[in-house]
């Protein structure tokens, strides 16, 4: 999977000169290239394309993992800030869901470190996203004869939470990118000057690096607040409540996102988030952990002024004086790095949910 | 969030069931203490006879004020103590259906139905323990797991709590009662404690009656209470001012068809089994609610329920735990039979049946006079406005939040 980056080489690249450290980047840093295929189980797959696209997943049945992680966005959220459960709103971008298998580490803040199977618990049972117990969700999945018949087929047995929360991974291991011009070797000549700079004077690949694009590591980029997040209380709620579980002090005052400051509450990683992958982007606008930035020329100006303002902004992070056609540059090489929509019934679960639960014929007879 | 939403696999349970054994003795002893009607039933005088009802207990660290009752009051009809801000407590406790639901199950969070009936506010302050199956120990633990509760409010603490924060009037308010600079949920569950302990209902025609007004019974109702009191027995179980004595008995109510023909039911089923740490056994073969036995997991226990107050259920019909009967006149048929319904249906757990319930012998006029007095454990209808909800409010303004940008 990915090579991470040693921290020491990293800070060496940093404190050199920046003429100096565009020759080192370009040798020191993982290669950007290619995802490595992952294996699949069908029968598995299948059953966690079922689960992802079903209401029932949460806990008054009204919305499922797709209501915020949308196909046609790459499966991230339509708008800024995500969606949240109903009478809730959200404090975050939900995150694009392709290639998240191909990760160790995940949300914006990185505050999951395990597998996948955590990260689905949590979506499931947390107030504010789906807010399920996990109980009732397992004996609603009995009550569907299909998903007894998928559940068997799987291997799994009866259905079971801890069942769901392997077939959901599995599933998620199918929304790898394909296609993407990066990835055939066709990208236009302005791409391949935009790879060049991205490399060397533009410097993106200090973090952004490895066939996802990305060390999967905390910076802080400086990017602002969205402020929606605490002008909307629906929003202000759920980030009271996320921040209060975090365990982070005076979490009612607070008037910033702390990033990876929920994870270590240290100081030093106040308002740092996990370099995201850069692969998709086409269909995931806005961008960053909270969607304040609406486009990629954007994104790129935002970086050729050396990021926001942040006291305990990355030093890797300066103002790049890329002219107009290398900023258009850099920008054909963040698009080459699209490939095809992952929207046909290959990924997206297609069929109706019926309605209502069946009745266990014989119900006094049988064995719940 | 919270562990209680991860399920644990049915070992895990099977351990949990070794644990709550422990508990048994404790609730054996709990309920001898509080049982007094228990020795006095043995001891010669008989039961408590039924006595006019007195004021509701009032715990020394909840007392009444009447900003804390408004306060309580709000919350008590606030849907955002709730999961998904739908389903509060006067959602299925709503005034004009006698402060619970008029269907067998109570109604329940969206995308669920309940296993159980939906029991009245009215007097509620008065129990020992609450529920059906006196689960919890007073009216401030009741709260929080009606609100959490899976089936029912569907709520956690933290994303309640916040709501509240957001919402100035209850900034105000708690600050004013409870004299914290934000709400704090625990403080939620008290003032509501505080509101249900005035919906009372102490001047019945049985009251009345028992006070001395002689007029306050018709002729016909004294003739049922002298049933009441005698040949039905009914006194047994339901005596004191509560008519209630907080025991727990296995009466032969017969489980409600619905969890044969209703899926969404099945489900529920199922999830409170799960959820109550049957042993895996248990949970594969139970078909009907066990009710007292999840509390020490003894299996004499299947089937019991505690009996509740005949006060105001003229209003909260359909009866029972899992409302199986729809009038008074049913309920008085099941016990002339001996307990058994017009089917011949009776408890799942038959071998738990209390010997006192047999079959009566009323004869229909009886059985009309008997009716005709359990009307006046009921008074006048109590009804209540729904008070107006406080509004949420940013709590920083855009000023605010460019400052601490700019400091950042
Ligand atoms: C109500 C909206 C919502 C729903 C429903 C939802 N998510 Fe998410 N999801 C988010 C948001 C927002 C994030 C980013 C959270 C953060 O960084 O704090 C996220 C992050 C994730 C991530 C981490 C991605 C990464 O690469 O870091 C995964 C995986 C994920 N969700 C999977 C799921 C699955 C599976 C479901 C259904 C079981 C689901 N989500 C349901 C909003 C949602
Ligand atoms: C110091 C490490 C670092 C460097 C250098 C860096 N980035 Fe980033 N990048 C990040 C982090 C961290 C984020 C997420 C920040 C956030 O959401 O607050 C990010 C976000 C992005 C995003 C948004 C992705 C999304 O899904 O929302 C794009 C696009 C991006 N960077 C492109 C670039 C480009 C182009 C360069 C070079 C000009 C570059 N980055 C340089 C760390 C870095
Ligand atoms: C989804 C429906 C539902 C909601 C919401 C609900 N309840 Fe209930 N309530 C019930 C049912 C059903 C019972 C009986 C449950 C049992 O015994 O297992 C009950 C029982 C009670 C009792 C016990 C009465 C007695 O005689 O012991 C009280 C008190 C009560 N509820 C108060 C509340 C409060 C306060 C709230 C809000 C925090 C609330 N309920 C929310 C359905 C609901
Ligand atoms: C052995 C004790 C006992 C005796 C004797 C007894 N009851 Fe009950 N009663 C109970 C219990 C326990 C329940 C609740 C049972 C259940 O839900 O499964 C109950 C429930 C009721 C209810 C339903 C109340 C409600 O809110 O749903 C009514 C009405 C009632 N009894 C009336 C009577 C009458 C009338 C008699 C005499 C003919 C009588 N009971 C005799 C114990 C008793």
């Amino acid at each position: 999977m990915v090579v991470r980056v040693s921290t020491g080489r990293a800070l060496l690249a940093a404190t050199l000169g920046v003429g100096m450290a565009v020759t080192a980047q370009a040798a020191s840093y993982p290669d950007i290239g290619p995802l490595p295929q992952l294996k699949i189980d069908k029968a598995k797959a299948e059953l966690g394309k079922r689960l992802f696209f079903d209401n029932r997943l949460s806990g008054d049945a009204a919305i499922s993992c797709a209501e915020c992680h949308v196909p046609e966005k790459a499966y991230g959220s339509k708008e800024a800030l995500s969606p949240g459960y109903p009478g809730n709103g959200h404090f975050r971008n939900a995150s694009s869901l392709v290639n998240t298998a191909h990760k160790n580490i995940w949300n914006w803040d990185g505050r999951i470190g395990t597998n996948l199977n955590d990260m689905t618990r949590e979506m499931i049972t947390e107030d504010y996203i789906m807010n399920m117990d996990m109980r009732i969700m397992q004996e609603r999945l009995k009550q569907d004869p299909l998903y007894v018949k998928m559940f068997k087929d799987a291997g799994y047995g009866e259905p079971s939470n801890g069942s769901v929360r392997k077939a959901i991974p599995e599933y998620l291991k199918t929304l790898t990118s394909t296609g993407s011009p990066f990835d055939k070797g066709a990208m236009s000549a302005s791409a391949k000057r935009g790879m060049k700079l991205f490399k060397g004077k533009a410097g993106c690949i200090q973090c952004h690096n490895g066939p996802l694009l990305s060390d999967l590591k905390p910076h802080n980029t400086g990017v602002p607040e969205n402020f929606d997040v605490f002008l909307d209380p629906m929003n202000h709620q759920a980030f009271m409540a996320f921040t209060m579980f975090q365990g982070v002090p005076d979490y009612r005052n607070l008037k910033r996102d702390p990033g990876y400051f929920n994870v270590t509450l240290e100081k030093q990683d106040m308002g740092k988030f996990i370099t995201p992958s850069l692969r998709e982007l086409k269909y995931s606008a806005p961008y960053m952990h909270n969607g304040v930035i609406k486009t990629l020329s954007e994104v790129v100006e935002f970086y050729n002024n050396g990021g926001g303002k942040d006291s305990n902004k990355s030093k890797k992070l300066k103002s790049l004086g890329l002219s107009a056609n290398e900023q258009k540059d850099l920008v054909a090489f963040l698009e080459s790095l699209s490939g095809d929509p992952l929207t046909s019934p290959k990924y997206v679960w297609d069929q109706p949910y019926p309605a209502e639960y069946p009745v266990i014929e014989n119900w006094t007879q049988v064995r719940n | 969030m919270s562990i209680k939403k991860i399920a644990p696999t049915l070992v895990a349970v099977a351990v949990a069931t070794v644990l709550t054994a422990c508990q048994a003795q404790e609730t054996k002893t709990g309920s001898a203490a509080s049982g007094k009607s228990m020795a006095a039933k043995t001891a010669q005088s008989g039961p408590p006879p039924l006595a006019p009802l007195g004021a509701p207990p009032i715990p020394p660290d909840n007392k009444q004020t009447p900003a804390k009752i408004e306060l309580g009051k709000i919350l008590f009809f606030d849907p955002r103590l709730g999961g998904d801000a739908s389903t509060g407590c006067s959602t299925c406790h709503e005034p004009d259906q006698g402060w619970a639901w008029a269907e067998d199950f109570s109604r329940g969070y969206p995308g669920t139905v309940h296993w159980r009936n939906s029991q009245t506010i009215i007097n509620s302050a008065y129990y020992a323990r609450n529920f059906w199956a006196g689960s919890v120990p007073s009216l401030e633990k009741q709260a929080p797991s009606a609100a959490k509760g899976g089936v029912a409010g569907n709520g956690e603490n933290d994303i309640m709590e916040s709501r509240l924060a957001l919402i100035p009037e209850y900034r105000k308010r708690f600050k004013e009662v409870f004299g914290t600079e934000w709400p704090i949920i625990g403080h939620a569950w008290k003032a509501i404690a505080a509101f249900e302990r005035t919906l009372v209902q102490r001047d019945t025609p049985l009251d009345k009656y028992l006070l001395g007004d002689k007029s306050a019974l018709t002729e016909q109702q004294v003739q049922g209470m002298a049933l009441f009191n005698g040949k039905a027995g009914c006194i047994q179980c339901h005596n004191g001012e509560l008519a209630s004595d907080q025991d727990y008995y296995n009466i032969g109510v017969p489980p409600n068809t619905r969890w044969e023909e209703d899926g969404l039911a099945q489900v529920t089923f199922r999830f409170e089994l799960y959820a109550k740490g049957m042993t895996e056994e248990g949970y594969r073969t139970t078909k009907a609610d066990p009710g007292f036995y999840f509390r020490g997991k003894n299996k004499w226990d299947k089937g019991k329920f505690r009996t509740p107050s005949l006060r105001y259920t003229t209003f909260t019909a359909p009866y029972m735990h899992n409302g199986v009967f729809y009038t008074m006149e049913e309920v008085v048929d099941f016990y002339n039979r001996g307990g058994f319904d017009e089917d011949g249906r009776t408890t799942a757990f038959p071998e738990n049946k209390s010997k006192l319930i047999k079959p009566l012998g009323l004869t229909d006029e009886e059985k009309e006079n008997l009716v005709a007095f359990l009307e006046a454990f009921s008074g006048e209808e109590m009804l209540m406005e729904k008070p107006a909800m406080p509004e949420y409010a940013p709590l920083f303004t855009r000023a605010e939040l460019e400052a601490a940008q700019e400091e950042k």
